[in-house]
């Protein structure tokens, strides 16, 4: 009897957190990264290092926790600063992944889309010469024009000849990845890095050692728009007809026809919207985070933004949090593994974990909501 | 005592916020058809799902073959010879009649005393014995996709009887079921009966129950209201006790007044997707004041008719005029905005986005617009004061308001839900297609008699459906289909249901 008891108030303390529904779009990812949490350090634990140790490190190595002794000209700010430049192409990329999944479609082609882009911002704009004013507003408006363009080719071959935009943006990923590295290659190689020749300063959209109270700095002009973006993001997709529609068309295609919605219009134009954000993934990256392109190489962020998106449970102002947290544990890792002597790939071990249990917030949820059931009918039974 | 083969004694199950069996008791004899009567939410599938060992009762015990058990799961129920037959079919499609029923229970033999296999050959043979019989006339090597909906159905019935089911429980079988096949059912339900079954029968169609049981429990709120005799009850008596009060079967109307024409549809002809003709050279009108109803069994080109006039399927031949307008080839918004209202036959793959809320879903058509948005922006507030105007307006229930998710409404409410916004749309033509599919008589009654309002009101209304006594009872005109043409169009006073029944099967022609 007691026994019984005590397990079943174990259960209902366990999940009293995450049983208000209202909050549990919130709660459950938290819960989610708890969990994860949990199980990276019994991992670290394995190989014998102290996790809390390791997530300091990591903290540390973000710059979001002071690090004992910094080189010269850096400092805790640095730190911050180049894990928001980092972030900023993951910020764009997870708002493409969100928006089309918003519309029912699953963008995987976003790598392709930032390369796309990004190759084309360089050769127009990275090596024109044309002064920081025109040349960086240039940068983005290619980027969205670019993936715009390539994510509104999978809208239409999808509308016109129903063909899946899984397979189609996967195969634009192979084309786009051979065919830029050939370009690369045949005019555009540095010969010492084999990447592409670094853009010029004007074009790029990272202001790089900018030196404020003696401090080098990396400044993500990038960042700014990525959130103002997602903010736009969210009041599109609540408050607006385009969102409306958009989300219809989502939910239920079939219905969404029935009350005179063109289902094919929105189709494009969802991913359009899709393409173009992961377009100024693609310029941040490769104009801001970098300077060049790597041939050959797909970004693994058109990959990473899919779980980071799912996590940040595909709502603008959720995937600005998610991205941040998987920005801290990849940007910390250097870090971690100087300090704690925990090998980098141990961080891409958490990052996958923390995904792997975002995946089973759905579950969680059900498990929570049969529980509660569960709770009533006993509660029930006693009175 | 021991007269009864299962005995349920003070049943009550509760729900968060709702008692679905309240002291609820009944006696089933055996070899019996005893038939569950009430409208939906009165707790028949509840009480049926404590004999199924889904549910467990609060209080209350049952007793089978005179011994008291407690059924705690489905393979309980299974073992004490209960079946159910399920309103949705759980059939793996790919898989054969046979693999489907002995799914879980393979019959297993060893190959050389060693090797395990699964005897098919001996199960087929199995399978066509217990088929032919009860009449079943199935044919245990066909695949389940192959099959129509009522033979999905027999193959369920198969499922339980293999199991060596003494009472079979029936959940509303004959909804999805064409008139033809319902008698065909009803017939193998009967032949069961005589060959020893316990049949008990969910259902809320009165003419069912008289037809072929012996003795029917009515439900009422989750309280039991009476068990009746059926042969001694009339059908009436069966309706006023399920809803608890007089109800109108036969809806009253003032008499008929046309004025000027609002459809016209010209020599209509409608290709599928396999360029196969559904439709062919099709022409009626409606006017102001009349309900046109285009009687006929199912999959005879009737919805294609509806679907191409509301612009969601492409007409290949012939024109649609409204308010003297052509709209042949207009998109589906400038249609409504013209004056279309359409109740779709399949309510929530495209009268509703179930995922959305009940206030979004009322304004599904008119979203765009003011005073839902302005410029492109979305007035949250307005969609919010309609909703909750129209769903006390309509007595749409539902467990949180208007910010209720219509995916968690019952079929009824949600039906009813698509019916308020489409009226809201004050359009001159609207068009029902089987309006009061699996929803109970006490909602039949009122939508019938909204669409006789409607139709008072001057409005020009189409309808389809499959319930000929429906047709008979709202229709002004009647027109009747049978493979994608139109036999005959006259009023329906000029018209016995015999005589539309030949119509449908084409039995009757006439020369056009």
């Amino acid at each position: 009897m007691s026994k019984d008891n005590r397990k079943h108030n174990l259960r209902k303390n366990f999940i009293r957190p995450i049983s208000n529904e209202k909050w549990q779009p919130i709660t459950i990812p938290l819960v989610s990264i708890f969990i994860s949490f949990i199980a990276a350090a019994i991992v670290i634990l394995i190989i014998g290092k102290n996790p809390f140790q390791a997530f300091y490190n990591l903290l540390q190595g973000a710059g979001i926790m002071p690090k004992p002794s910094y080189a010269g000209y850096k400092g805790m700010l640095t730190d911050f600063l180049s894990l928001l430049n980092a972030m900023t192409p993951l910020v764009f990329a997870s708002l493409a992944v969100a928006v089309a999944l918003k519309a029912g479609l699953f963008n995987i082609g976003v790598s392709g889309q930032m390369l796309v882009s990004g190759f084309l911002a360089t050769i127009i704009v990275g090596y024109s010469g044309l002064d920081a004013i025109i040349a960086k507003p240039l940068v983005l408006v290619i980027g969205i024009a670019a993936g715009g363009l390539m994510g509104g080719l999978v809208g239409w071959l999808k509308y016109k000849f129903n063909i899946n935009e899984v397979v189609s943006t996967i195969m634009l990923n192979y084309i786009a990845q051979y065919v830029i590295s050939f370009f690369i290659q045949m005019y555009y190689i540095d010969p010492i890095s084999r990447q592409s020749k670094y853009i010029e300063e004007a074009a790029r959209l990272t202001l790089v050692n900018v030196e404020i109270a003696n401090l080098k700095m990396d400044i993500p002009l990038g960042f700014i728009l990525a959130i103002f973006t997602a903010i736009f993001l969210k009041f599109v997709m609540d408050k607006t007809v385009v969102g409306f529609e958009i989300k219809a068309v989502g939910k239920n295609r079939n219905a969404a026809k029935y009350a005179g919605i063109h289902v094919g219009r929105n189709t494009v134009l969802a991913m359009m919207i899709s393409g173009g954000l992961a377009g100024l993934a693609g310029v941040t990256y490769y104009l801001g985070y970098f300077s060049s392109i790597q041939p050959k190489v797909l970004s693994s962020i058109g990959f990473d933004s899919i779980a980071v998106s799912l996590l940040g449970n595909s709502h603008p102002i959720g995937v600005i949090f998610s991205s941040f947290l998987v920005s801290i544990i990849d940007q910390g890792s250097t870090y971690m593994s100087s300090q704690a002597g925990i090998r980098q790939e141990i961080s891409s071990v958490i990052i996958g974990l923390i995904l792997l249990f975002s995946a089973c917030g759905e579950y969680l949820k059900q498990k929570v909501s049969r529980l509660k059931e569960k709770d009533l009918d006993q509660k029930k039974g006693e009175s | 005592m021991s007269d009864y083969i299962i005995e349920m004694k003070n049943i009550t199950k509760r729900f968060p916020g709702i008692v679905a069996n309240d002291d609820v008791s009944i006696r089933i004899k055996k070899g019996e058809i005893f038939a569950l009567l009430g409208e939906n939410g009165a707790g028949k599938s509840t009480l049926m799902s404590i004999l199924g060992g889904m549910y467990e009762p609060d209080e209350g015990e049952v007793y089978i073959r005179g011994e008291k058990v407690q059924i705690s799961s489905p393979t309980h129920a299974a073992k004490l010879n209960i079946g159910m037959v399920h309103q949705h079919f759980k059939l793996v499609s790919d898989y054969t009649i046979t693999e489907n029923i002995i799914l879980g229970v393979e019959p297993i033999k060893k190959f050389a005393g060693l090797f395990p296999y699964v005897d098919i050959r001996n199960a087929n043979r199995k399978i066509e014995e217990l088929s032919k019989n009860f009449g079943l006339e199935v044919d245990p090597t066909k695949k389940i996709s192959d099959l129509t909906v009522s033979m999905q159905q027999r193959v369920e019935i198969l499922k339980v009887l293999y199991r060596e089911a003494e009472i079979l429980i029936f959940d509303e079988p004959t909804a999805v079921l064409t008139p033809q096949e319902t008698d065909f059912l009803l017939g193998i339900i009967d032949g069961l009966r005589n060959g020893g079954k316990t049949i008990i029968l969910i259902t809320h169609k009165l003419d069912e129950i008289k037809k072929i049981a012996d003795r029917c429990a009515v439900l009422n709120k989750g309280k039991l209201v009476e068990v009746l005799d059926v042969k001694e009850t009339s059908t009436k008596k069966m309706a006023q006790l399920m809803v608890g009060r007089e109800v109108n079967l036969e809806s009253d109307k003032a008499p008929a007044v046309f004025k000027e024409e609002v459809l016209k549809v010209e020599h209509l002809t409608v290709k599928n997707e396999d360029g196969f003709e559904v439709v062919k050279d099709v022409s009626f009108t409606i006017k102001s004041g009349e309900i046109f109803a285009i009687a006929g069994v199912a999959d005879n080109g009737q919805v294609e008719i509806a679907d191409a006039i509301a612009g969601l399927t492409k007409v290949s031949g012939g024109r649609i005029f409204l308010n003297g307008m052509d709209i042949t080839n207009e998109s589906i918004r400038k249609r409504t905005e013209y004056g279309i209202s359409y109740i779709p036959e399949d309510r929530q793959s495209f009268g509703l986005v179930l995922d959305f809320d009940i206030s979004t879903n009322l304004a599904l058509k008119q979203y765009y617009r003011e005073p839902f948005a302005r410029k492109g922006i979305l007035n949250k507030e307005e969609f919010e004061q309609v909703g909750t105007k129209l769903i006390d307006k309509y007595d749409i229930r539902s467990g949180q308001g208007i910010k209720t998710q219509v995916r968690s409404m019952s079929g009824g409410n949600q039906q009813k839900t698509i019916i308020a916004r489409e009226i809201e749309l004050q359009s001159p033509l609207m068009i029902f297609v089987q309006p009061t599919r699996g929803v109970d008589i006490g909602a039949i009654e009122n939508i019938h008699k909204m669409m006789i309002q409607e139709r008072d009101q001057g409005k020009a209304i189409l309808l389809v459906s499959l319930e000929l006594e429906e047709i008979m009872n709202v229709a002004d005109t009647i027109g009747v289909i049978y493979n994608g043409q139109l036999q005959k169009i006259a009023s329906s006073e000029s018209l016995t249901t015999n005589e539309v029944g030949e119509y449908m099967m084409g039995a009757k022609h006439e020369q056009r």
